[in-house]
């Protein structure tokens, strides 16, 4: 496993929202080459936005936000949204998916080259689905479309990778195999990865470190820290029980698995 | 008149009839699969009154310009309005084109009303879709204008695809959607303010629907839907041309009509072939 290494993403006391309404404020944090960070929450706590000024898509309100180190060259960040967001008519194969990987590199002229198309190859049989480069993207099913994503941000060659729901919505098997991907990534190939779910078991058992974004509060320290039972009671507003079973962590909301 | 006398008037006497609507349709039928895929066809039928409102604006009295001129300089302007105002989240986009699209009805009818009588012959002769009379300025403007913008979208076809497909991922990767989006509707409203002064708003709206949809049909390639739509665009003005000739009807409405039959064609073919 790689070891931690330099600043790529720091945040200091940053300043969220969406012209008058602010989602977060005061968020500091740093991400640095190596680690796995899961970015935790309820529903519309700002996840997202904080991911969105990660990306550079959304300006910071106040506050300063440093991406990776001063004078380096620019972060390249494979980004994986949530696969709901993308409902194509038009019949893009997953290799023409996986290939917009490539586009970063290439830049808006630049016709793809033979290592270009090596590259999404490479990266289509690193999530299993060299098989399927030719099946219209809207035939897969949510978790081959999920992994098809994964492809196309591997292919950018990225730095870091960041992931927007990656499990959301999937049965037990594709939610597993997901997971199992992105873990691999991380351990085997000392990818940078920053996680958001709603769902805490996942988040937990992959991650080192977590951020628990809440509407009016910013936590950022290891799982055991932040997903306690008395921090998860407060958010919540339930009781909630945090175990191992296993050799896995359980986060149980009052016999429900949250 | 023989179907063969029918075809050789319209190559011989009608050049610019026939060639402008080709590329008049090949040019929309191209921007169409955009407009489709990305939801838009709206967008499309709204800068289309657009076009025609610019049209009766150059009719006023005390106005006197060249009536391409307030097509495009209305187009324009109302596109940078849209690029500016369809990023809110506040008014939903819907809401914001079709009260765009009642506004440029509302203001070409009270703008006819106040042109003069032979001016508004003019405009209605576009509203009905008159392409015979298509002349050799008309067709050298649209012929610029076709190869203008198919050059902008071929050189630069990755990045509107990539967009198209997933605005958000292509600004992580450098190519800023918002400034892409802006490119692209400059690009569709220069095309339908000069093609609806030349074919009219009917031809423009179902070249940009009809051809697209047939061709998202039948293809299963991106690269093909482009291509097939581009085919579809052309046969329906010959045919068009050649029916509003035997039948006595105005020509852009029943090249339209051709077209959708050919989309109907195609759609009961597809249903066949499952």
């Amino acid at each position: 496993m790689k070891t931690i290494g330099k600043v790529l993403i720091q945040f200091e006391n940053v300043t969220l929202g969406y012209r008058r309404h602010v989602v977060a404020r005061d968020v500091s944090f740093t991400i640095s080459e190596g680690e796995f960070v899961g970015i935790v929450g309820p529903n519309g706590s700002g996840k997202t936005t904080i991911v969105r000024a990660m990306l550079s898509i959304l300006r910071p309100q106040g506050g300063v936000i440093r991406i990776s180190g001063q004078s380096s060259s620019r972060l390249r960040i494979g980004y994986v949204p949530q696969r709901d967001s993308i409902d194509p008519i038009m019949p893009f194969t997953v290799f023409d998916v996986v290939m917009m990987g490539r586009y970063g590199r290439l830049g808006p002229v630049q016709i793809p080259t033979a290592s270009d198309r090596n590259m999404t190859l490479d990266a289509l049989a690193h999530v299993d689905l060299a098989d399927l480069a030719s099946t219209s993207y809207r035939d897969l099913s949510g978790g081959q479309k999920q992994r098809a994503l994964i492809a196309r941000a591997l292919a950018a060659e990225p730095d870091i990778l960041i992931l927007d729901e990656p499990t959301n919505g999937m049965d037990l098997a594709s939610r597993i195999t997901i997971l199992d991907l992105i873990k691999h990534f991380h351990s085997e190939h000392g990818m940078t990865v920053v996680m958001i779910s709603h769902l805490l078991s996942d988040v937990a058992n992959v991650v080192k470190k977590i951020m628990l974004v809440e509407p009016r509060f910013f936590q950022v320290g290891s799982v055991e820290e932040i997903l306690s039972e008395e921090n998860l009671r407060r958010i919540y507003d339930m009781p909630v029980t945090v175990g191992e079973w296993m050799d896995t962590k359980v986060i149980i909301a009052r016999g429900k698995s949250v | 008149m023989s179907d063969a006398e029918i075809l050789h008037t319209i190559f011989t006497e009608f050049p610019f009839a026939l060639f402008g609507s080709v590329i008049a349709g090949i040019l929309c039928a191209y921007l169409g699969v955009y407009v489709i895929s990305k939801r838009v066809v709206f967008v499309g039928a709204t800068l289309t009154q657009v076009a025609v409102a610019g049209i009766a604006f150059a009719h006023l009295p005390y106005v006197h310009i060249e009536p391409v001129y307030g097509s495009i300089v209305f187009t324009v302007i109302v596109t940078l309005l849209f690029g500016w105002m369809l990023q809110s989240k506040s008014v939903p986009r819907d809401t914001i084109l079709g009260a765009s699209f009642v506004a440029a009805i509302a203001l070409r009818i009270l703008m006819i009303q106040k042109s003069a009588g032979a001016e508004a012959s003019e405009i209605d002769a576009i509203l009905k879709g008159d392409i015979l009379f298509i002349t050799a300025d008309q067709f050298h403007l649209l012929l610029v204008a076709f190869l203008s913008i198919m050059t902008v979208h071929l050189l630069f076809q990755k990045a509107f695809l990539f967009v198209s497909f997933d605005a958000e991922t292509a600004t992580t990767q450098g190519f800023d959607s918002r400034w892409w989006e802006m490119l692209f509707y400059l690009t569709i409203g220069g095309a339908i303010s000069i093609a609806t002064r030349v074919v009219g708003d009917v031809f423009v709206i179902g070249f940009l629907v009809v051809p697209p949809a047939g061709a998202i049909l039948t293809a299963r390639k991106v690269k093909n839907i482009f291509l097939l739509s581009i085919l579809y665009a052309i046969l329906p003005p010959i045919i068009g041309l050649y029916l509003a000739f035997r039948l006595d009807m105005p020509a852009g409405p029943t090249t339209v009509a051709t077209a959708l039959l050919l989309l109907l064609g195609t759609w009961i073919l597809s249903r066949l072939k499952r």
